[in-house]
């Protein structure tokens, strides 16, 4: 799906599942559901539309909330969790992919990752974060494709030129031609250990020109 | 090829996020060589959301006042958040034992190992997730080496990260994953050697909801 105006996403306002609008979702399909739910995400990582954020909470944050109760059994917490997941929402909204999962699935996702470090805290008096390093939150739809999740920007692609021969030949053959993984280890004749290894070295060469050019 | 997995009851409790940190940590590694279990997790996780967002109804007044108030508090510190650069690269992940280097999944890569120790062909390094009674660490056996039959006091856990073993039962790969009860029995040998993550004596509170891991465990004994 396409967003190629503030205009249309808008259009699509007052659609939304809300309260007065139950008896319009009744009607729609889950998939208009997230349709229109990815046409707000799509204008908060666009825009950083606030009016479209206010949507998004207005679904999920009861949602949220509830499933928070049921987990922490507090409602301070409860409240921590619905700020915590939608907090991230904002922050992370560029990086959702609509081709990948539902708006709802990602969503969850997040949700269930803050809630995993928050039960960590209250089970085990423990400050840490492990949610999002357990359950990665871009994981690809084909286990094929691991690695492939990472979107090479226009901006990147001119570093991937400059990568030693061998990693670059990697980077290219993954993201560039498509090839998965074993595809290009029968291709080059090597390992696909080897395939993981130098692609593994590329991405954290890629990393650390866009940390420089940040 | 992977022949050994999480029986569906764990696949769930994971995708649920309510199985304790150490095995949670088995899973998400097991999931990252086991593109089958990856799929029955993204299914199961889809399913999940699907139930945990279906409820429309509208929260009691009171919620929903502390939900609006939440809003407009989100709403005027918004602008200030940094956006997340997101690009969450893999890195390597590493561990070093006895002068071998083996890669590690992208779960471990919050080192919380200790230091290794051991006698002869064993070593063992703890990893410290702050659960009491659950013990998980890496495993480490020597080439040629070999665990003299045991039992499990309760219930043991092997996630096989590299190398081989095998032992009365079968022959064990790279992301082979087995949960070993009070029954079982067995003397596990390898010939290239291997590293594996361990847990035994899972924490009591999650013992209810797993069909296999009934009874909390004791030391292990090797
Ligand atoms: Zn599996």
């Amino acid at each position: 799906m396409q967003i190629n105006s503030t205009k249309t996403s808008q259009q699509g306002y007052d659609n939304v599942n809300h309260n007065q609008t139950r008896d319009v979702m009744k009607t729609n399909s889950d998939k208009d559901n997230n349709e229109q739910l990815a046409l707000y995400m799509s204008a908060v990582a666009n825009y950083q539309d606030k009016r479209a954020f206010a949507k998004l909470f207005a679904y999920f944050s009861p949602k949220i909330n509830a499933f928070g109760h049921q987990r922490l059994n507090q409602q301070g917490l409860a409240l921590d969790l619905v700020q915590e997941t939608l907090t991230r929402v904002w922050t992370k909204a560029h990086l959702y992919n609509p081709d990948k999962a539902a708006v709802t699935t990602w969503v969850f996702t997040i949700m269930r990752n803050q809630c995993f470090d928050m039960l960590r805290k209250v089970q085990h008096n423990r400050e840490d974060s492990f949610g999002d390093d357990i359950w990665q939150l871009f994981d690809s739809d084909n286990a094929q494709e691991d690695d492939n999740d990472f979107m090479l920007s226009a901006s990147l692609l001119k570093h991937v030129d400059a990568l030693p021969p061998l990693q670059k030949q990697v980077v290219r053959g993954i993201y560039l031609q498509e090839l998965t993984q074993q595809e290009l280890a029968e291709k080059l004749h090597i390992p696909i250990g080897t395939v993981k290894s130098r692609l593994r070295l590329g991405l954290e060469k890629l990393k650390s020109y866009m940390e420089q050019a940040l | 090829m992977i022949n050994f997995h999480p029986d569906k009851q764990m696949l769930e409790l994971h995708a649920q996020g309510q199985l304790p940190l150490s095995l949670s940590i088995a899973l998400s590694a097991h999931i990252e060589y086991c593109g089958q279990c990856q799929q029955q997790c993204q299914q199961l996780t889809k399913a999940l959301s699907v139930e945990a967002f279906s409820d429309n109804s509208a929260p009691a007044q009171q919620e929903q006042a502390l939900l609006d108030d939440l809003l407009s508090n989100m709403l005027s510190d918004i602008d200030d958040l940094p956006l997340d650069t997101g690009i969450n690269l893999p890195s390597s992940v590493t561990v070093t034992v006895k002068e071998k280097q083996y890669a590690l999944p992208q779960v471990f890569r919050q080192q919380m190992l200790s230091e290794w120790q051991g006698i002869g062909k064993v070593s063992r390094a703890r990893l410290d997730t702050g659960e009491g009674k659950a013990r998980a660490s890496l495993l480490y056996i020597d080439a040629d080496g070999e665990i003299p039959q045991h039992t499990h006091k309760g219930t043991e856990l092997t996630l096989l990260l590299a190398g081989e073993f095998s032992d009365e039962f079968s022959d064990y790969k790279p992301g082979d994953l087995m949960v070993m009860t009070a029954e079982d029995k067995h003397s596990p040998k390898t010939k290239q050697g291997c590293l594996c993550y361990t847990v035994v004596d899972a924490p009591l509170y999650f013992t209810k909801g797993l069909s296999k891991i009934l009874n909390p465990i004791g030391e292990l004994i090797y």
